[in-house]
């Protein structure tokens, strides 16, 4: 999910300032990773096999690895934000809330009880007793007390997590089983406040905890279910049970988070057994889903995801005292512009197409995995698939077509530009579709693919951009990101705004869903701001992929997905995956033939190395015998 | 172009002086050099046919161009379209797609002509952009000698030694993706090797007495490097030329299967960068994967079996009719 991380557009946890870093891993990278995954495999998959057995069982430990896209940006929970190093802190501290496996309500994690006062202005949390961190001391209120406070202070610490703390007033631990906060105003989501509780007698003595990244002392000291033990920059990290976790120890004696920049490498691993699961993140390509399919031992989950794919349409990039900055197209501040553009864009083309089928139409902000939230357009409201409607639009708009283009008022033809992550290929890919549907309307459009978004983006030089925020439980978050509040304090700078949307009747409303503790009406408030996004034509969501990701069912016996139902395992809301999973009895994968894909790749890299090696004896030749 | 730097292979000083004398010395002397151009055309196309790998190479570009310039005609136009993709995805080989499909069912083999014309353009116009540089610098260098010629050395080195994919990956990476920045990156990274061909011939022909004579007879520096040195290092420069569109054409497919192609464009880097994309790889589609990577292979050795030859008819040390 370095994907949705500098795609950046998607980050499964609020925080303020997001983070689209580029792709850490170069292109090149990838590629040499190709080849010499491709070459070392089949070649002698004789160490690699028996390393990975003797992992499995020789010594009697049962490990579970899982091949993941994503770097870690940092292990210390105040500075964590993608995906990767979120789930790793799922694993290893407690929350004070946990969201139920089957249906997300909130259940009980190091907090047993919740309570609000009459004025709801102050909650109270009893906190358990029987959990302890793992070098054997008790873990407290005074623990999550001494969190809280310090990503209040605001001394850097509160990159991660802010948005929940700013409403608040007073944290405090009375006793060690209780902990009261004090809000200045109402808030909805203090049932769902994800933020990872550290102990404070080992976080106390660090210097400065906007620089720790907590990678130094290992075993890292947490109360999780797993307990980090070792960790190395984009090669793997390293987690293993907690025996005395109070809901019970996994069953899995290692967990290893291993780093494949190239998930086409980690396909190929899967079918060795060299690992044990694939992350979705990226999702698995239709091509490899329907390859490993096919595997003996392998199992494809393909369940509904927790993100959406949009367009996004920048509508005047501006600072929050409204000073204009950026250089999106004039054009899309009308509109019906910006209505025509969505209403000329096949959804079912790019599900069927692009996705193959592994996602869901795109409709409401909110995808329809969390039922409560999501919203569908009424029939009258819907902009489904219909370019006459389209142009006429465009008409209407003073945009009118002269010999094939979108001509304007100014005489200058309708050019757009759309920023897309190189690094992500449903994105380029619906780029050529984008790119022929509105040539058709008349509109122009540049594919501009970078690795880093972000730079264009906070400056607002973009007229469209592809999209994407994995969703909470809680939509608090991706909610936020489009109030007034969220937009930057100067031009150019990061801030926490998705699309710099401000809207007074949005913010209203966000107002008072962040402040209705009756959860009916709080998503009746959600689904009148769905429904605003929707009319506005800023963010049009495309479609809401599937997680695509695949198992050995030889090494891992069972594990839940969440929802269980169908839903996604890696990237949960919660440990449960990980935490339930079964490892097989003792069996591993059959050491058969290698794939064919191995072998065809090598017989090409052969090819391409003869041919460059022929081509080199040639020049040498030439050289050597005729030039001066 | 080519003609005229055939016909002037060697540093011939009675040659060039006939070339260089005022034109109402000889009576019509277009039509004179233009007998001389086509007597040495002649015998270059004689020279080169000898040459059979040359020939053999020479037949496969001229098969491969007029498959890039009828593309059109040959497997229509609309075969880039993914709206109107006839086939499923990743179809295997067929009677109907030869060559298989791709992940929007567009049929491989039509793309693969499509993509010839990206390759072969950004091939030749990368590698005519890197020899001009080179060409420029060596000639300056060799000519004026000095501190600029320290200097400009300097530099030359500095690129010789930074590895070029790695300088064109940075380049490519913070310009738009198009495909003029490849060719911009190619064409701006590989140049320093025929710059220091052409110093060093600069140099060799800048040491002759008919240089010396120019120069005494108020042969200014530009007429010098115009009329005496260049046509003199055009045999080098024109074999140079050849020899890098291989590995402009390889750079580009290279670039492009990084990923810093223009993704709208298909070319043939680009088609084994989706193909590794989609996962085509670890699925075994070798139909995706193979055609592509043997059409980039064959016409870089194609290009380079054709430079081989033209430089060794043109080796201006051997001289062109032996």
């Amino acid at each position: 999910m370095d994907r949705q991380d500098q795609h950046g557009r998607s980050r499964t946890r609020p925080a303020p300032a997001r983070s689209r870093l580029p792709f850490v891993a170069a292109a090149a990278a990838a590629a040499a990773f190709v080849l010499t995954a491709g070459l070392a495999t089949p070649l002698n998959p004789a160490p690699q096999k028996a390393a990975a057995e003797a992992a499995a069982e020789d010594d009697g430990k049962k490990t579970l690895t899982v091949a993941v896209a994503q770097s870690v940006d940092s292990l210390s929970p105040f500075i964590a934000q993608r995906l990767l190093s979120t789930s790793i802190h799922r694993l290893t501290y407690e929350y004070l809330t946990n969201y139920d496996p089957k249906d997300n309500h909130a259940v009980p994690a190091f907090a047993t009880k919740w309570q609000p006062s009459a004025d709801k202005l102050t909650w109270t949390y009893t906190i358990r007793s029987n959990s302890r961190w793992s070098d054997g001391k008790k873990a407290t209120a005074q623990d999550a007390a001494w969190t809280f406070n310090k990503i209040m202070s605001k001394e850097g610490t509160a990159t991660a997590n802010s948005n929940f703390v700013t409403n608040f007033r007073k944290v405090t631990a009375p006793s060690p089983t209780q902990l009261v906060i004090e809000l200045k105003k109402p808030q909805s989501t203090m049932a769902a406040l994800d933020v990872p509780i550290v102990p404070k007698h080992v976080w106390e003595k660090v210097d400065d905890i906007s620089k720790f990244n907590n990678d130094k002392d290992f075993p890292v000291v947490g109360n999780g279910p797993f307990v980090l033990t070792d960790f190395k920059v984009d090669q793997y990290v390293k987690l293993r049970a907690n025996k005395n976790f109070w809901r019970g120890a996994p069953k899995f004696d290692e967990l290893v988070f291993k780093t494949y920049k190239d998930q086409d490498a980690a396909v190929a691993a899967l079918k060795k057994g060299e690992v044990s699961f694939v992350a979705g993140q990226p999702a698995l390509t239709p091509a490899q889903a329907n390859g490993l399919k096919g595997e003996p031992d392998v199992k494809v989950n393909n369940g509904p995801g927790r993100r959406f794919f949009a367009l996004a349409t920048n509508p005047g990039a501006r600072t929050r005292d409204g000073k204009k900055f950026g250089d999106g197209h004039p054009a899309l501040l009308d509109k019906r512009v910006r209505q025509a553009l969505f209403l000329s864009v096949d959804r079912k083309a790019i599900v069927d197409k692009v996705f193959q089928g592994n996602a869901v139409e795109g409709a409401g902000y909110i995808p329809p995995r969390f039922s409560e939230y999501s919203w569908q357009p009424s029939a009258g409201q819907e902009l489904g698939y219909d370019p006459q409607r389209a142009a006429k639009l465009l008409d209407e708009a003073g945009y009118e077509k002269k010999g094939g283009k979108r001509v304007g008022k100014d005489g200058k033809p309708l050019n757009l530009r759309i920023l897309c992550h190189a690094t992500d290929p449903n994105d380029k890919a619906v780029g050529k579709y984008l790119k022929e549907w509105w040539g058709d309307l008349g509109i122009g459009l540049k594919v501009n693919c970078l690795d880093d978004v972000s730079v264009p983006w906070y400056a607002g030089e973009y007229d469209l951009a592809f999209d994407g925020w994995s969703v909470n439980p809680d939509p608090d978050f991706v909610l936020g990101i489009h109030t007034c509040a969220a937009l930057p304090e100067k031009a150019k700078e990061s801030a926490a705004t998705d699309n710099f949307i401000c809207d007074k009747k949005y913010d209203e409303l966000y107002e008072k869903q962040l402040a209705e503790y009756d959860p009916a009406k709080r998503a009746g408030l959600v689904k009148q701001m769905e429904s605003w996004l929707y009319d506005s034509g800023y963010m049009n969501v495309i479609a809401y992929p599937n997680a695509v990701e695949a198992y050995r069912t030889d090494q891992i016996k069972s594990i839940a997905t969440m929802p269980s139902a169908a839903g996604n395992i890696y990237g949960q809301d919660g440990y449960w995956s990980w935490w339930s999973a079964v490892p097989a009895s003792g069996k591993t994968s059959s050491d058969g033939g290698s794939s064919t894909g191995v072998i065809i790749g090598i017989a090409v890299a052969a090819v391409v190395l003869a041919g460059g090696g022929a081509l080199f004896a040639l020049r040498r030749r030439s050289t050597a015998d005729d030039r001066e | 172009m080519t003609t005229e730097t055939a016909s002037v292979p060697a540093p011939q000083e009675p040659e060039n002086a006939e070339g260089n004398r005022p034109p109402q010395e000889v009576k019509s002397p277009r039509a004179l050099a233009w007998t001389r151009r086509r007597h040495s055309a002649a015998r270059f196309w004689r020279e080169y046919r000898t040459h059979r790998a040359g020939v053999v190479g020479l037949a496969a570009l001229v098969l491969i161009a007029l498959a890039a310039l009828g593309a059109p005609l040959l497997v229509g136009s609309d075969a880039q379209s993914v709206t109107e993709a006839p086939g499923e995805a990743m179809q295997a080989p067929s009677g109907e797609f030869p060559l298989g499909t791709d992940q929007f069912g567009r049929d491989l083999l039509a793309l693969l002509v499509w993509g010839a014309r990206i390759s072969l353009t950004v091939g030749l116009l990368a590698a005519f952009l890197s020899v001009a540089i080179g060409t420029v610098v060596g000639i300056t260098a060799g000519h004026y000698r000095g501190w600029y010629a320290t200097v400009i050395m300097r530099v030359t080195d500095w690129f010789l030694v930074m590895p070029t994919l790695v300088l064109a990956i940075a380049l490519a990476s913070v310009m738009d993706r198009s495909v003029w920045t490849i060719i911009l990156a190619i064409g701006v990274t590989t140049w320093p090797t025929t710059a220091r061909l052409v110093r060093a011939q600069t140099l060799a022909v800048e040491s002759r007495p008919y240089i010396e004579r120019a120069r005494a007879l108020g042969g200014g520096h530009g007429h010098i490097m115009a009329r005496h040195v260049l046509p003199n290092v055009m045999p080098l420069v024109l074999a140079q030329t050849t020899l890098v569109i291989s590995s402009a054409i390889l750079t580009e497919a290279t670039l492009a299967f990084l990923g810093l192609g223009d993704p709208t464009v298909v070319s043939w880097g680009g088609l084994l960068q989706d193909a590794r994309e989609a996962g085509a790889v670890s699925a075994g589609d070798w139909w995706y994967l193979a055609p592509p990577g043997i059409a980039i292979a064959v016409v870089a050795l194609a290009f380079t079996l054709c430079g081989r030859a033209v430089e060794s008819v043109l080796n201006p040390r051997l001289g062109v009719s032996r």
